[in-house]
């Protein structure tokens, strides 16, 4: 098993590797930032050294000594993350999978549910603007999860590298994601149906399987196995070896989704759940890992939006935002996810308004670095900087998830983007009255650009020019 | 199927003809020993109603008995008077769900020329049901539409329709039109829905049709107008002779009906009005009578509270609203004294419940002269029971309805005592 | 980290246990106390201990930390139990195919419904919540208390029968044509052919234990067998041929429910309980020596074909022929007015208050397997109650606080939850 990765990881480094020689890829040297590894540790004054799309060295800048060959970036005054690890999204996916509103393509309604084998890989397009987006937030990692039926397909890992397919795989399949959707008109028509269904696949799954394992030993006097490919398709998710997520859009499917894994041993992932804070207990039972969707809108079903019209704006406002610090404070390990979110601004503002209900920052790092990277299983090769890790790696001015912060350089498999920092809108109008002081950093509208300055003292107000 | 339909039909038919042939010839019935609940007055216990062909001639405490009078000893009962459904569908839907047996609703949103007496089912295994609860008269309704057509109050005995009705029509039914989407009053004022745009302009037209109309008639120079059926029948509702019963039920339509009716100087009666209680008022203040919905509707906002049904009589009472209650109904059109048993469960007055049966529902529907209270000169409706007559337990011994007793079987009775004898002990 | 996550644990652990027992310590005084099976005690109290009923009589003192509710003036009564509805569920039917005996209602509860909260006014405390009407054999039924605020989890009643929807008539042929219209019609079509089609999946369900059976004596001797497919539609109907599970049947007319009882005996299966029967008066006879219990409206009929003989008089004259009778909403709206609709069987069929009380309460609680727990107010059973104003067979009634094992779900004086 262990070998096994090894050997996938090996695989997936070498094929990044090969797409990363094939345009010019030279060693970098981040110098003199601010180093969030992402492990706990903080090195004020480090430098980040980048070779062949790996981290190759990371310490503090006096220790350092930048190779002859570097591009060196000078980091003063920024900030270094990890790349930030969006564990289910929608993005990039340009074409729908069958059956998604292409009706014309297809009549087979009946099997609308069967798109098992699908995998989100072969629906991505990459996009110029859609990767920007994500880098301006410090992403640098997503997985693309395919469709919205029943049995959605199977989700593929990015790295945010450039705009071809190819060169952005990290895991082509991740795991197979599972909604709690119907099928309108044909059987299932209704939630119970779906259950029934998805409990049926998998023990006609493992009925394949059984009967496919036993031919395999020995086919002699054993009736042959029809080939079913949907079945061939479930059966490593039926027998543990790959996870199975389910998008739960409400806490009843949290439940659903962990009884679903406890009647039939699977290997379960809760995602959406952004009612999660509402079955804590039952989450925290489980043991599940836990995506947690930044989008807050609370579902149809909710009390909250049931029982009249004050409860639902206190929903939507306050109730349904504070999920995650909520989870937080149950000790509950989980990561951010821009499930059910378009754009990349919007996940943006989601984490500013989680923090806002009180989820420590350094927090929302963690569940969108090291807690994605384990649940993801790729923490071997990304979600900190540490040496020997793909090199995603953001800068900033000023700390992530802030307001006035600037992502401003990205590194994604050591290929490095630098954004220009967002034009000040209101540089004219007077500052308002902000508590600025210690490690805030503002950016100053100087005429040769935008710079960080380290505010010094203590109640200083205002714009530092 | 039909032919099951046609049975029940005879069943009700022998039950009929079954009528007091004793009562009929003498002419006078003396009820004595009731508590005579007359509704408009205080009870009177132990008391005696005299009927005198098809009025009541005496009502009070020591009345003599008139000579030759047939006297009904009620000695332990309640006598009531009959009570009114001010909203049903009796006769005009059979079963629900079978199309053929449902006439209540035309095709269309404009049809002031439909009548709904003239669709009734004198035969209706479902009026006997109501009778026998102590119901005698019932409004029957049209639904639907724009404006639904006219209704008119029937009697729930009688072998025709002429036989039965009482007075038709008695109003014009209009679903007032509702804002859509507009369950919230919105801050900004919206622009009239198209249905209340075209109700405007049926009014108008209709106006400007009855005046080319008269001034032809006048001067024969003059040319008719070409003749158009909506705004013909639209005449004596915008000459202000025929009432408008408006089917209306949120606060901004209520207020926009309101201005509806004062614009156009119409008479008219509000009926369902189940948010009612947020124009309570206004209501009042325009002297618009209610006829309640059903108040087994769930209420329409979480906010308004799970009973805001249940209250709102009682809290358009209270702002000065005269309200009857109507059943909505032809299955369970005799589920019309819960209505108002169960509005005073909520808080309106016992007294006023019974009211909201009986003599509001006559004043609202313009036959209080003649029925509503147990009072000398009104026509003799009369219910005798064992009980409290909002009462679910209660039972109805006597139904009288101008006069005559009611034969109190219906197809409930008819279909249970057949049956009975599957279940008899074999000798 | 971890212990910090300990620690918390422990914290909600503790608030999450203690609390609520607390709150089921609770007593009733000064009410009149309509036990049900009992009879009536004035000036009564009940003493409910960690959610049980420990005590009732009078006089009874409330022991430290128990709450009191002053009852004066107030009737008090076993929790309402509605035998057949359809609230707390996301969805009612999976009415595609005929047959769909797969799915479960336990799958799709959704404690979120306000229809809780409508049938917790009412006085409702337990339900059993079921598949719709839409298929010859439908899905399995789920019996929930109505503990408003809490999880699924909370709420079921492992106590229950299991039951299986069985729909028979109108509705399974389509006559009155919802759901899916286009294509093919669907079979059955027809009364002879919904009997025909709960029969063919009997026999398949039989020969699929017989399948099971033999492979599990053959692979004792053989271990490269494989095994027959596991097929969750075959399974609940398996259990219903080894009495594990019963049928609650769909049926309006005499003729169906007396065909289905002989296709029960026929195929070896039991039924809990039929819902509706509009025609039970016709055949009483049989309910009775079969000893099923109708499930059924006060009055409500005429709205289709089939229940165009729905007498008001059925459940009362049902009952004193000696039917278990228990009457039900199958709506959101009429749950919570059950208590109107039992006392119109005092009108139509001359039942008296206790023989009505009876038809929402502990018949349907026979009904449901859980009389031993509810549907009466006794010493050991479930502190399940609803307060009325005015004796709740009266119109003039209304329900004040309804009491889950102890805890108070609704306070009309709360104006409800808020």
């Amino acid at each position: 098993m262990k070998t096994y990765r090894k050997t996938i990881v090996f695989l997936i480094l070498a094929f990044c590797y090969v797409g990363i020689q094939a345009r010019t890829s030279p060693t970098y040297a981040v110098v003199g930032c601010r180093l969030v590894i992402g492990n706990g540790t903080v090195i004020e004054k480090g430098t980040i050294l980048i070779r062949d799309g790996l981290i190759q060295s990371v310490g503090p800048a006096a220790d350092l000594k930048i190779p002859p060959d570097a591009r060196v970036i000078q980091g003063e005054g920024k900030i270094a993350y990890p790349g930030l690890i969006d564990a289910h999204s929608q993005f990039f996916l340009e074409r729908k999978p069958a059956g998604q509103g292409d009706e014309s393509e297809t009549d087979e309604a009946a099997d609308l549910w069967k798109n098992a084998h699908v995998n989100a890989y072969d629906f991505i397009k990459p996009k110029k603007s859609t990767r920007e987006d994500l880098h301006k937030i410090g992403v640098t990692t997503v997985v693309v999860v395919p469709g919205r039926e029943i049995f959605a397909g199977q989700s593929v890992i990015v790295n945010l590298n450039g705009d071809i397919r190819e060169e952005m795989v990290l895991k082509h399949s991740y795991g197979l994601h599972i909604n709690f959707v119907t099928n309108r008109g044909e059987y299932p028509s209704s939630l119970m149906g779906t259950m029934a269904l998805i409990r049926q696949s998998f023990y006609d799954a493992r009925h394949y399987g059984l009967h496919a394992g036993l031919y395999k030993e020995s086919p002699v006097g054993l009736k042959r196995p029809a080939y079913n490919p949907f079945c061939e398709t479930l059966l490593p998710y039926m027998n543990k070896e790959k996870p199975v997520v389910f998008n739960c859009g409400n806490m009843e499917d949290i439940n659903r989704a962990v009884r679903l894994v406890e009647e039939l041993g699977l290997r379960g992932v809760l995602s959406g759940a952004n009612e999660a804070w509402r079955v804590a207990d039952v989450i925290s039972r489980s043991g599940l890992p836990l995506f947690v969707s930044l989008k807050f809108n609370p579902p149809s079903s909710s009390r909250y939006v049931r029982l009249g019209e004050d409860l639902k704006k206190k929903a939507e406002k306050d109730i349904y935002p504070a999920n995650a610090a909520e989870l937080n404070k149950t000790g509950i390990p989980f990561a951010l996810t821009s499930n059910g979110l378009v754009k990349g601004s919007d996940m943006l503002k989601s984490l500013q308004s989680a923090i806002k209900a009180g989820l420590p920052r350094e927090e929302v790092l963690k569940a969108m670095t090291v807690r994605p990277a384990v649940f993801l299983g790729i923490d071997d090769v990304t979600g900190t900087l540490e040496a020997g890790k793909i090199a995603n790696v953001v800068l900033t001015e000023g700390e992530l998830f802030e307001e006035k912060s600037a992502v401003r350089h990205v590194f994604a498999d050591g290929v490095h983007f630098e954004y220009e920092a967002p034009p000040k809108k209101k540089a004219e109008q007077s500052p308002a009255a902000v508590n600025i002081t210690g490690k805030w950093r503002v950016q100053g509208a100087a005429p040769s650009g935008e710079k960080a300055v380290r505010i010094p003292g203590q109640g200083t107000q205002g714009r530092t020019q | 199927m039909i032919k099951r339909l046609l049975f029940f039909c005879l069943l009700i038919l022998s039950g009929l003809t079954f009528l007091s042939a004793e009562t009929k010839k003498s002419g006078v019935i003396v009820i004595q020993g009731a508590t005579v609940v007359t509704v408009t007055g205080d009870p009177i216990p132990g008391g005696t109603i005299v009927i005198e062909g098809d009025r009541i001639a005496a009502v009070g405490k020591d009345i003599p008995v008139p000579a030759g009078a047939v006297v009904l000893d009620a000695t332990g009962l309640f006598a009531y008077p009959g009570m009114i459904d001010a909203g049903c569908f009796l006769g005009l839907q059979e079963i629900r769900m079978v199309r053929a047996t449902v006439d209540s609703q035309e095709t269309g949103r404009v049809n002031p020329q439909v009548s709904a007496l003239e669709a009734l089912r004198p035969d209706s295994m479902h009026i006997p049901i109501s009778l026998s609860t102590g119901i005698t008269a019932a409004l029957v309704l049209p639904s639907g539409g724009l404006i639904s057509g006219k209704c008119g109050l029937i009697k729930l005995t009688g072998w025709t329709t002429e036989e039965m009705t009482i007075k038709d029509p008695v109003a014009m039914v209009v679903q007032f039109p509702s804002m859509r989407g507009s369950r919230r009053p919105s801050d900004t004022p919206q622009p009239p829905s198209r249905n209340l745009q075209d109700l405007q302009e049926i009014f108008d037209q209709a106006r400007y049709y009855g005046q080319a109309v008269s001034a032809a008639a006048a001067d024969k120079a003059l040319p008719l107008p070409d003749f158009n059926e909506t705004l013909q029948f639209m005449q004596p509702v915008v000459s202000g002779e025929l009432p408008v019963l408006f089917n209306v039920h949120s606060e901004k339509d209520i207020l926009d009906c309101i201005d509806f009716v004062k614009k156009e100087k119409i008479k008219a009666v509000f009926m369902g009005v189940t948010l009612g209680w947020k124009a309570a008022d206004k209501i009042a203040e325009a002297g618009i009578p209610v006829i309640l919905g059903s108040m087994t509707d769930m209420p329409s906002s979480w906010d308004d509270g799970y009973d805001a049904v249940y209250r709102n009589p009682v809290l358009l009472h209270e702002a000065g609203v005269k309200i009857a209650f109507s059943s909505q109904s032809s299955s369970l059109a005799k589920d019309l004294p819960s209505m108002a048993g169960k509005a005073a469960a909520f808080g309106l007055d016992r007294s006023e419940a019974l009211k909201a049966v009986t003599i509001n529902s006559a004043e609202i529907l313009g036959v209080a002269e003649s029925m509503g209270s147990l009072e000398k000169g009104k026509l003799a409706n009369i219910v005798l029971c064992d009980d409290d007559i909002l009462e679910l337990r209660t039972n109805i011994r006597h139904v009288f309805v101008e006069g005559v007793e009611a034969d109190l079987s219906t197809v409930y009775t008819e279909l249970l005592n057949k049956w009975k004898k599957r279940h008899k002990k074999p000798e | 980290m971890n212990r910090r996550f300990y620690i918390i644990t422990v914290v909600f652990l503790l608030i999450g246990t203690a609390l609520p027992t607390f709150a089921q310590d609770v007593l009733i005084k000064n009410g009149t106390v309509l036990t049900v099976t009992k009879g009536t005690i004035e000036n009564g109290d009940v003493l409910i201990k960690k959610g049980i009923i420990t005590r009732i009589g009078n006089n009874i003192e409330a022991p430290a930390g128990f709450k009191v509710i002053d009852a004066t003036g107030l009737y008090v009564m076993p929790g309402i139990i509605d035998s057949h509805t359809h609230i707390a569920l996301t969805g009612t039917n999976e009415g595609t195919d005929a047959i769909t005996s797969e799915v479960k209602m336990r799958d799709v509860i959704n404690s979120e419904d306000p229809g809780i909260f409508t049938a917790l006014s009412g006085g409702v405390t337990m339900v059993h919540t079921m598949h719709g009407s839409a298929n010859p054999i439908a899905g399995e039924n789920v019996t929930l208390k109505l503990k408003w605020g809490k999880t699924a989890e909370d709420m079921l009643v492992s106590e229950a029968f299991r039951t299986l929807k069985f729909a028979l008539g109108e509705n399974p042929k389509r006559a009155n044509s919802f759901g899916p219209t286009r294509g093919t019609p669907r079979y059955p079509q027809t009364r002879m052919g919904v009997i025909a089609i709960i029969r063919r999946e009997f026999l398949r369900a039989k020969q699929y234990k017989e399948d099971w059976d033999r492979y599990n004596q053959a692979v004792k001797k053989n271990k490269r067998l494989i095994p027959p497919r596991k097929d969750l539609r075959l399974e609940p109907l398996v259990e219903m041929l080894e009495g594990k599970m019963f049928a609650r049947v769909h049926a309006y007319q005499a003729d169906e429910t007396l065909e289905f009882i002989a296709l029960a005996k026929e195929m070896g299966f039991k039924i809990a309980c039929f819902e509706h029967v509009s025609e039970a008066f016709k055949i009483t006879k049989e309910l009775v020596e079969e000893n099923i219990g109708i499930s059924i409206f006060a009055d409500g009929w005429a709205y289709k074909m089939e229940a165009s003989q729905g007498i008001a008089y059925n459940a009362g004259y049902a009952t004193k022929k000696g039917v278990l009778v228990s009457i039900n909403s199958d709506s959101g709206e009429r749950i919570r007015r059950l208590f109107n609709d039992a006392a119109k069987a005092m009108k139509y069929g001359g039942l008296n208050e206790e023989e009505a009380l009876r038809l929402i309460t502990i018949n349907p609680a026979i009904q449901l397997g859980v009389d031993k727990i509810v549907g009466s107010l006794e010493v050991g059973k479930h502190g399940d109650i609803a307060l009325f104003r005015e004796h709740p067979m009266s119109i003039y009634t209304r329900c004040e606080k309804t009491i889950v094992e102890g805890e108070v779900y609704f306070d009309r004086e709360k104006g409800g939850e808020k």
